[in-house]
């Protein structure tokens, strides 16, 4: 047995085992901590006496043990300061829970639940995902997060304290919070995605990409909650998007925008099964945000080249995601679309009440998208002016490159013309 | 989205925290000098508690730093201070937070009488391909 397959034997059984720890202890901190234990035993004894038949009720057998004794001795110490101690026997935890009236997934999701709990904050829910339910190791976050482990354990801590302080139980939310909780859950994986998928290099993390295991942890909720549409949603976007990983990137490590990408590099198989679970839900009823960014994407897969893009149809579904779910970036992706529909004027005009907002003016996507209407418009000076802002405002280094290159460009073809 | 905080500050004589060595803070009365130490320790404890706070360092005296200058194809070295300015670069703080406005927020409260606070996004290899 060797380090890479106990590792992935943890990244399969680390939420199974915390799950099944966590429904007989709801403190959080207490389970992940004699879950470890029994992680830091398994390496001892697996390499010489063979892995277990069955690892998982191995763990959760020698992780129960551990928290038997830890809340024995916190009950004990307690019991000297009369303290009230947990209504159950502390043998409890002994039996094995595995066999339990429950789905396996059903432990899994309560746990990515509790881990995306609303009183978390972000950075916070994203961590403890990693590392709950990814079972990631602190320092394999930080590194894929590029902050030191240190800190990333200060995150880590935080949440926990977090968890215990606000007394957030492993337990499924009410009918009424359900929907609150799993839309959570979403925005968690798909910034997962995001932050694996936008960064052009340097995304691996033990051998996993941010990317797919956002994407696993998608199918996984996709597979307990087949029912849920917006969880389809953000698993057909999310396959949608990876599929153009390929010819996102140049050989130089240049971004190439979506419109000079070579699609021969497109990934058909996960295309199809992003449009596959699109066609499935979308019929079904009312459409949220996630499965109209899919169905854009998909719009843009199903055009063999750039100028073949159904632009109107894009349109008309930023138009219901401005409805679902109105943002600046919204306004202006429809801006681009009306844009390349109808015409730069057009598309110009639509760009209008982002421009009217003195706020929106720091807001790099914004100079750069009207840069780019005001070169299709031939209006060459203002078209420099705006990429020279753009290119000021942004904090990706790639897309700096990019609109520095444009406005090079332009400034050359202008000198050309005398 | 990580952050650089900068402190540009001219202590007499050189040290840190540089507060305690400024006309402008010494000025103030015993209490407010107190109540402002505080709040600064107690933003540091914050920021590490919750992760936010990925590194920083104070800097040595400006007449301590070697200049290399580049002429006739070779580094030529000469004795500090880089420039004549009131104010030197005199420490830093990298901060990873969410959003702008924490950030914002952070850098205000790391100001102080007599110096001056820099916020500075720092670039990422991320990107957008839309």
């Amino acid at each position: 047995m060797t380090v890479d397959e106990l590792e992935d034997v943890w990244r399969r059984e680390s939420p199974h085992v915390l799950g099944a720890l966590l429904r007989r202890h709801g403190d959080y901190a207490d389970c992940e901590d004699a879950a470890q234990e029994a992680l830091a035993a398994a390496a001892e004894q697996w390499p010489t006496e063979g892995m277990p038949d069955n690892p998982r009720g191995w763990l959760v057998r020698v992780a129960s043990r551990r928290l038997v004794d830890r809340v024995r001795s916190d009950r004990a110490r307690a019991a000297r300061e009369e303290t009230v101690g947990t209504a159950q026997a502390a043998d409890a935890f002994v039996a094995p829970p595995a066999d339990e009236d429950t789905e396996p997934g059903d432990d899994a999701l309560l746990l990515l639940l509790l881990c995306c709990h609303p009183t978390l904050s972000r950075p916070s829910q994203v961590a403890l995902t990693l590392r709950a339910v990814s079972g990631l190791t602190t320092a394999a976050i930080a590194t894929a997060f590029l902050v030191p482990e240190a800190t990333m354990a200060q995150r880590l801590s935080r949440a926990r304290t977090t968890l215990r302080a606000t007394g957030a139980r492993f337990e499924a939310p009410t009918v009424e919070e359900l929907p609150t909780r799993v839309a959570a859950v979403l925005d968690v994986l798909y910034l997962v995605f995001n932050e694996g998928y936008a960064r052009s290099s340097g995304d691996t993390l033990v051998e996993t990409s941010l990317a797919e295991e956002a994407i696993h942890l998608t199918r996984q909720l996709h597979a307990y909650l087949p029912g849920h549409d917006e969880v389809a949603g953000a698993l057909a976007l999310m396959l949608l998007t990876d599929a153009r990983r390929a010819a996102r990137v140049d050989a130089r490590g240049d971004l190439v925008p979506l419109a000079e990408q070579d699609r021969s590099l497109w990934d058909r198989r996960l295309l199809d099964e992003g449009v596959a679970i699109l066609e499935e839900v979308l019929p079904r009823g009312p459409v949220g945000a996630y499965q109209l960014q899919a169905a854009i994407a998909a719009v843009h897969a199903e055009a063999p080249r750039s100028e073949d893009t159904d632009w109107a149809q894009i349109v008309v579904l930023y138009a219901m995601l401005d409805d679902v779910a109105p943002s600046p970036a919204v306004t202006l992706n429809r801006a681009v679309a009306i844009g390349m529909s109808t015409g730069p004027g057009a598309g110009l005009e639509a760009l209008q009440p982002l421009l009217d907002d003195p706020a929106m003016d720091r807001y790099h996507r914004l100079h750069a998208v009207r840069a780019h209407l005001l070169e299709l418009s031939g209006d060459v000076g203002a078209a420099e002016v705006a990429y020279a802002r753009a290119a000021e405002l942004t904090r990706s280094k790639p897309e700096q490159r990019y609109l520095a290159r444009r406005l090079a460009r332009l400034r050359k073809e202008g000198a050309t013309r005398g | 989205m990580k952050y650089v905080i900068l402190i540009h500050s001219n202590p007499q004589p050189w040290g840190h925290p540089t507060s305690d060595f400024l006309a402008e803070h010494q000025a103030l009365s015993q209490e407010q000098r107190d109540a402002e130490n505080a709040a600064f320790e107690a933003l540091l404890t914050e920021l590490s508690q919750n992760g936010e706070l990925v590194g920083g360092e104070p800097l040595a005296a400006p007449s301590t730093a070697k200049l290399y200058r580049w002429d006739a194809g070779r580094p030529v070295v000469t004795d500090g201070p880089y420039s004549e300015a009131k104010e030197h670069f005199a420490g830093f703080f990298l901060v990873d937070v969410e959003t702008q406005e924490r950030a914002e927020a952070i850098a205000a409260r790391l100001s102080g009488p007599g110096e001056t606070v820099e916020l500075r996004m720092s670039m990422s290899d991320g990107g957008d391909d839309q």
